[in-house]
């Protein structure tokens, strides 16, 4: 029997549906809202900590980003040395971030240190000194990283997108210079840090296989935390992209030239984002997307192309990324819209729509596997005030939508006029 | 602890299952013992271009990704100087496309010139894109030729010539295939929710009608011990000067390989490493410094690499450096620190193996080392370094004969 197997692909299943393991929510002493996710075979949790001291916030060009480094640079009670070394000694992993909204951390560690995560946890979060010395050795080297990044065709490329897209003059849009990094002193540190890294302002997200004593320590430790006054929220400047919506950075030296298309976009709240979602990942959202298949895999142009749709909380947009030899810069622009064009005008085949959902439905199983995928993605909903409801309306839009509505999906949100385009490499 | 269960078809190719019920997905690791020092000086880059190659469809299937795709799959690969692995994750329901798929791979391919052509240009592009276009990224390239004279792995993985990725053509490509791709070289390793019965049933299924081939031997040239030191300075309109510094060490299955592994977290894991805390923190000299081993199965590198901040002497930055390694041949604080860096590795292997992609590249590896079993063992192996240990090999390491530096010198001028 063996020796006349048929080499032919074996019966394919549809993919199981989705289940999410619900969060349990609480809240602490002080009200703190806390979200516990139960899963996963291993003694270790995933903790974080979430704020709206994201980019946003800041009135000074890498406020945002600075304060949340400098969280684990001293405390009331340890210097930064210590602290570097209680967290290793530990095997705990940090993880510290600011981006556009938020800003936080995240600690990955095993159950049996959780009193030790949770104390350190306090001194970062609620107890920095923003000692000078320290900030004037992070800002000298992060001068240092700022150049080498400018260096680089996509980091001039997407600095210049959000620019276009979201103005100079707000946080979303603003590119740094080197100015900037002569600008940030400690009281501006803790201004910030006392307005927005706010016990009352925080929510923690935790998963793993939860410790017993998870939220009496979590009380014990950040229950009683309180600022004793809500503080208002700063005003929120307009959004306002450039007129050009054709830009080009000269790089000289370069072989590649960094190409970024794309434009504002609606953000998850939108009830097309679910099939907005399914547009995007036809076009260049995974391995098999189009722009894949024809400007690498068909015409060899680049290494990747790949097209992605983020969501702010003001705003969202969506963005084409790719770098290709300098030949074949404006050939390669031109298959992108070419491929936008066609998702416009002719309805999506039976086949691609058959793998297109089962892809997505396999990335959505993917998306709920384990304790740390598990809650990065109960925070990408949750941060728009979304539930799992959400992620069952995309599960659904992924098996139930249907060509006709792909074209006016991408007619509506991928008019090629509103699109900005940037071209960073050598002239 | 991971349980594991391992088995030999007769073909030669080596199953190993590791079953996990707590996820829906199911990991499909295959690794091909061929890399780049398997390769002719004059081809150099081909393992890599032909992992590219393996994607473009085989005998019975005319494409790779497509039908994964349709069963919700998702895959990638790499290639480096020892072996070539191939990994793809499924809901647990559709394996066997997966077992499909990859069994016709091996099987044959369908060698077609428009693939190969298209590749070579995606090739062409990806060595742009990593070494070309970014500032630093020749330093690699210019590495290897200086640690290693004879041995293959002299040549970066990518290719030290993009020459040799035009010049390749399908004769070329089907000769590599049936020399290196075979049961006989491979190890498949299935991790996740599929139990042993299954993944026994289907390998034999798939894998087992495929017929032995004729591997060659291989007989790698070995690397004369080096006996002085090298140096190289680059010049580059770079916005700031880095320096590379490298050492031999043994192979990967050398009884020294888990005290160097130490040495270089003591020197660079985390933000309390010593190189770190010494030369970022306190002297200022550097805006960023690493460590790290290659991890070659044969003969390997230590590298340290590090960015100096604005003005600082290199000269005054290399001394520096030697003085921190030598630090650690003193008993000054290293106790706690020779513990703190064995928690960390604990952890870090706890976490890494939670992953079960991570679980199946490992058993794949660790099989191909001799042992899967290693899985367990190596927090217990390096929880067994002494400090005795570490000065030892430092002091027979960390010698200038033993060393090649790179200075990559900015020649920027900041206003």
């Amino acid at each position: 029997m063996m020796n006349n197997l048929l080499r032919v692909q074996p019966p394919v299943f549809p993919v199981e549906k989705v289940v999410i393991p619900e969060a349990k929510s609480l809240k602490l002493n002080n009200g703190v809202p806390a979200y516990l996710i139960e899963a996963g075979t291993e003694d270790i949790m995933r903790l974080e900590f979430i704020f709206k001291a994201g980019q946003v916030k800041e009135y000074l060009p890498l406020l945002s980003s600075t304060c949340n480094m400098m969280l684990s640079e001293g405390s009331q009670n340890y210097s930064s040395e210590e602290l570097n070394r209680l967290l290793d000694y530990y095997g705990i992993f940090l993880n510290q971030s600011a981006e556009k909204d938020s800003a936080g951390i995240v600690l990955f560690f095993l159950n049996k240190h959780i009193e030790k995560v949770l104390e350190l946890s306090r001194e970062i979060l609620f107890r920095p000194v923003f000692p000078e010395p320290e900030l004037n050795s992070l800002m000298k080297k992060r001068l240092r990283w700022y150049l080498v990044n400018r260096e680089k065709v996509q980091n001039l490329a997407m600095d210049q997108f959000f620019e276009s897209l979201f103005g100079k003059n707000h946080p979303y849009g603003y590119q740094i210079t080197e100015q900037d990094f002569e600008n940030i002193s400690p009281s501006r540190l803790k201004d910030f840090h006392s307005k927005y890294y706010n016990p009352e302002k925080m929510a923690v997200i935790i998963s793993g296989k939860i410790h017993s004593r998870t939220t009496e320590l979590l009380d014990l430790y950040f229950g009683n935390a309180g600022s004793g006054e809500i503080k208002k929220e700063d005003p929120v400047n307009f959004l306002r992209g450039g007129k050009l919506k054709k830009v080009h950075i000269n790089k000289s030296g370069t072989v590649q030239n960094a190409i970024r298309i794309g434009s504002v976009t609606i953000n998850k709240r939108h009830t097309d984002y679910p099939g907005l979602k399914v547009v995007d990942t036809i076009l260049g959202g995974y391995f098999g997307s189009r722009l894949m298949k024809n400007i690498r895999e068909e015409k060899g142009y680049t290494y990747g192309v790949s097209s992605s749709l983020t969501s702010l909380d003001l705003s969202g947009y969506k963005v084409i990324s790719t770098e290709v030899g300098q030949k074949n810069n404006q050939k390669a622009i031109e298959e992108i819209y070419k491929e936008i064009r066609l998702l416009q005008n002719v309805p999506v085949e039976k086949e691609e729509m058959a793998v297109i959902r089962n892809y997505m439905s396999g990335e959505m199983v993917r998306m709920f596997d384990g304790p740390f995928a598990l809650a990065e993605s109960f925070r990408s909903a949750w941060e728009f005030g979304l539930d799992n409801g959400y992620y069952y309306r995309l599960a659904e839009k992924i098996k139930t939508i249907e060509p006709d509505e792909i074209i006016e999906l991408a007619r509506t949100y991928y008019d090629v006029d509103d699109l900005y385009e940037i071209t960073v490499g050598a002239e | 602890m991971i349980n594991y269960k391992r088995f030999l078809l007769e073909n030669g190719l080596r199953v190993l299952v590791h079953e996990d019920k707590s996820t829906p997905l199911i990991a499909m690791n295959i690794l091909y013992d061929v890399g780049s020092r398997d390769e002719n000086p004059s081809m150099t880059g081909f393992a890599h271009l032909f992992e590219h190659l393996m994607f473009g469809g085989s005998v019975n299937a005319p494409d790779f990704d497509t039908p994964l795709q349709l069963v919700g799959g998702e895959n990638n690969a790499f290639t480096n100087n020892d072996i070539t692995n191939y990994y793809l994750t499924i809901p647990s329901e559709n394996i066997e496309t997966g077992f499909w798929l990859e069994s016709d791979r091996m099987l044959e391919l369908d060698f077609s010139q428009k693939n190969l052509d298209n590749q070579k240009n995606v090739v062409i592009e990806e060595f742009n894109q990593r070494y070309l276009n970014q500032p630093y990224g020749d330093a690699i390239l210019k590495l290897r030729p200086l640690a290693y004279k004879v041995h293959p792995y002299r040549w970066p993985t990518i290719g030290m010539d993009m020459a040799h990725i035009k010049n390749t053509d399908l004769e070329q490509v089907k000769r590599f295939f049936f020399s290196h791709y075979a049961p006989n070289n491979a190890i498949l390793a299935l991790t996740g929710n599929i139990e042993y019965d299954l993944a026994f049933k289907l390998s034999q299924k798939w894998f087992g009608t495929i017929e032995k081939r004729v591997i060659p031997v291989r007989n790698l040239p070995s690397e004369p011990e080096q006996t002085q030191e090298r140096t190289l300075s680059i010049e580059r309109d770079v916005p700031s000067t880095a320096l590379y510094k490298v050492w031999h060490i043994g192979p990967r299955k050398s009884k020294d390989f888990y005290t160097l592994d130490l040495i270089t977290d003591l020197l660079a894991g985390g933000e309390s490493g010593r190189l770190h805390t010494k030369l970022v923190r306190e002297k200022k000299l550097f805006s960023e410094i690493n460590a790290y081993l290659t991890a070659d199965i044969d003969p390997g590198l230590i590298i340290v690499q590090g960015k100096l901040m604005k003005g600082v002497d290199i000269q005054l930055a290399e001394k520096s450096v030697n003085e921190v390694i030598n630090g650690l041949l003193s008993r000054n604080d290293i106790k706690d620190e020779m513990e703190k860096v064995k928690n960390k590795f604990e952890s870090s292997t706890v976490f890494s193996n939670t992953s079960i992609l991570n679980k199946a590249a490992n058993l794949s590896f660790f099989e191909l080392l001799g042992d899967p079993g290693l899985i367990n063992n190596e927090v217990h192996s390096y929880r067994n370094v002494s400090h005795e240990s570490v000065i030892d090999a430092i002091k027979r390491y960390f010698i200038p004969s033993n060393c090649c530096t790179i200075k990559y010198i900015s020649t920027r001028k900041e206003k």
